[in-house]
């Protein structure tokens, strides 16, 4: 069976600046990859291009057999909306909408919103009785678990989580680690950027990059 | 969702938004009132035109229509034909557009002595073909009234008359004793003269069925006065129709003045509402950068996202238009009371156009929206 994730020799430079260098590696589907590394490695960088937030300079990211970086604009946001799921660090929710209306809007970009399908997805996550506040009125763990059930309302084939927990305090971090196991449990396919080691050895692979290059890929211990 | 979405845009920018909603109301009401009274000025000035007096003269073709001080009311070529005050359709004195019309007969006859220019009319259209006189005393009624004159306010001094007074009119030895009705204040040469009616001046000279010429206070534009002067000159050949043209030049000049006048202020407020939407969506653009970057990510079509913040413009444009409109109905109402003394109707014709003009000049708001369509959602979503 093709690798979900296929990745060939991606280079990503800033100006002079080399984010990625040659990185190469696979991810089957259902897989639980933890991305690891010191700051500047380019794990972001790598997200990002997964995700198609950005181009490679070179090289080949094939997401459910789709070359990312042959993608125009509207493909790049039809593949966003199709294909990806993203769970990101500051949680960019939109403020001056409801958690049920942050979920839908995921839908809205998507074809068309279903609002008891949104509040569903919030109740999984355990925020049935929140559905109708504001970002601003729930706390960070909170938060996240609505970024959780927006990046999984379009039953996207690749989730893309850049740091899913450095926000939190350890009682969310738990919840939405508890998140992350039952996703992969239920068969998603995860990528996640932490600088964690106890977090990324959640994960069934860890690959540490550094200085945008691929450090060392090995099976994480679970934990 | 995209009335949902739209909504929530709306109210979390509430208070941007209402500043420019203000400034759409206010050039809307404006536009509108201006609308209003550009549709309605012409009449009003036509109106105020037809106050000034006659704007048209019929005489007999070559009339001199100078006084013969000899005695004779005007050379016989000077007669307007009888056939004139017969017609009543279209063209003649009794027709539609003429808000008043007279026949005039002129004559040298004296008082005391002393010559005064006397006029034979019909009495009772004096006040109607002179709006702008005042008179001391009565106007008269009656048409053909055998008793009763008026007296120009010079000629009054002249001959020291008052309202309630008599006075003799001679002519070659012919008498007749009238009592002064009124004293006419014009501003004009016709201060200078006695109006008797026209019975009364064919009498006094015996010189019946004599008129000198007409004059005709006739409605409508500066153009369709012109216009009609030309079919009264087609219809009557023997007559010369001549239109006052100091008050129809001036009414056109006024009325393009005027009109230009308007139509410039429209644009100018059009552009400073345009400017001040422009301002607005600038700052709420820059704003927006972390939503739009966010709307990129979850896989949003710049079009789409641009699309719902169109929208929002649309429905500033709309509601401030109509929200203005209805403000500029009150605004039209109280420039025609302080301008023209009467109130200006609603032109209901004007709505749909102003409501499509703001509509339009909120969507200039767009144009800062164009920076949106080059946010990297991977550069926002790094916080930068």
């Amino acid at each position: 069976m093709a690798p979900l994730v296929q990745i060939e020799n991606l280079r990503k430079e800033f100006g002079g600046v080399r984010a990625l260098d040659g990185v190469s590696f696979d991810v089957q589907s259902g897989e639980w990859i933890a991305i690891m590394g010191p700051s500047g490695s380019g794990k972001t960088t790598l997200i990002n291009i997964l995700g198609g937030l950005d181009t490679p300079t070179s090289g080949r990211a094939l997401v459910d057999g789709v070359d990312v970086a042959r993608l125009d604009e509207g493909g790049l946001a039809r593949f966003r909306a199709e294909k990806i799921g993203f769970i990101f660090q500051q949680f960019h929710l939109v403020a001056y909408l409801t958690a049920v209306e942050n979920v839908m809007l995921a839908q809205y970009f998507h074809s068309t919103t279903d609002e008891a399908e949104a509040r569903e997805a919030l109740g999984r996550v355990g925020l049935a009785d929140r559905m109708e506040h504001l970002p601003s009125q729930l706390s960070g763990g909170e938060q996240q678990r609505v970024a959780v059930a927006r990046a999984l309302i379009n039953s996207p084939k690749l989730i893309l989580a850049d740091e899913p927990t450095g926000n939190l305090d350890e009682a969310n971090e738990g919840i939405v680690l508890k998140l992350l196991r039952a996703l992969h449990a239920d068969g998603h396919t995860i990528l996640m950027v932490t600088h964690a080691p106890s977090i990324g050895e959640l994960a069934d692979r860890r690959i540490d990059l550094a200085h945008g290059r691929l450090a060392v890929e090995h099976a994480a211990r679970r934990v | 969702m995209f009335g949902r979405l739209l909504w929530k845009l709306l109210r979390s920018n509430r208070g941007r938004l209402a500043v420019a909603l203000v400034a759409v109301i206010s050039g809307a009401a404006v536009i509108s009132a201006l609308l209003t009274v550009e549709l309605d000025v012409s009449r009003k000035l036509t109106q105020e035109f037809r106050l000034l007096g006659p704007n048209i003269v019929v005489s007999g073709k070559n009339a001199d229509q100078s006084v013969d001080t000899e005695g004779v009311g005007t050379r016989s070529a000077a007669r307007v034909p009888p056939e004139f005050a017969l017609s009543n359709s279209a063209t003649g004195p009794e027709s539609a557009n003429v808000a008043a019309a007279a026949p005039f007969f002129f004559s040298v006859t004296r008082v005391s002595g002393t010559p005064v220019v006397t006029a034979g009319t019909w009495l009772d259209q004096l006040a109607k073909l002179n709006p702008t006189w005042r008179i001391q005393g009565n106007w008269i009624t009656s048409r053909d009234d055998a008793s009763l004159s008026l007296i120009g306010r010079k000629a009054a001094q002249q001959f020291a008359v008052a309202p309630g007074d008599s006075i003799v009119l001679d002519y070659n030895g012919n008498q007749t004793a009238l009592h002064v009705a009124g004293v006419i204040d014009s501003g004009a040469a016709d201060d200078n003269q006695i109006f008797v009616s026209l019975p009364v001046a064919w009498r006094l000279t015996r010189q019946p069925e004599f008129v000198t010429l007409w004059q005709l206070n006739v409605t409508g534009s500066g153009a369709s006065i012109a216009k009609y002067a030309a079919q009264l000159a087609a219809a009557f050949p023997q007559c010369a129709v001549r239109p006052v043209r100091a008050v129809t030049d001036a009414e056109a000049n006024l009325l393009g003045r005027t009109r230009l006048l308007i139509l410039s202020m429209i644009v100018l407020i059009l552009a400073l509402t345009a400017l001040c939407v422009l301002a607005t969506m600038a700052a709420l653009a820059t704003e927006r950068r972390a939503d739009v970057g966010l709307m990129k990510a979850l896989g949003g079509t710049i079009g789409r996202i641009v699309g719902l913040f169109l929208a929002e413009l649309g429905v500033l444009g709309a509601a401030g238009g109509v929200i203005g409109c209805v403000a500029g109905v009150v605004l039209a109402g109280w420039i025609g009371r302080r301008v023209f003394g009467t109130s200006i109707a609603p032109r209901w014709e004007i709505f749909p156009l102003t409501i499509v003009l703001m509509v339009v000049v909120a969507m200039a708001g767009a144009l800062p929206l164009q920076r949106l369509g080059n946010v990297k959602p991977a550069v926002i979503l790094r916080g930068e």
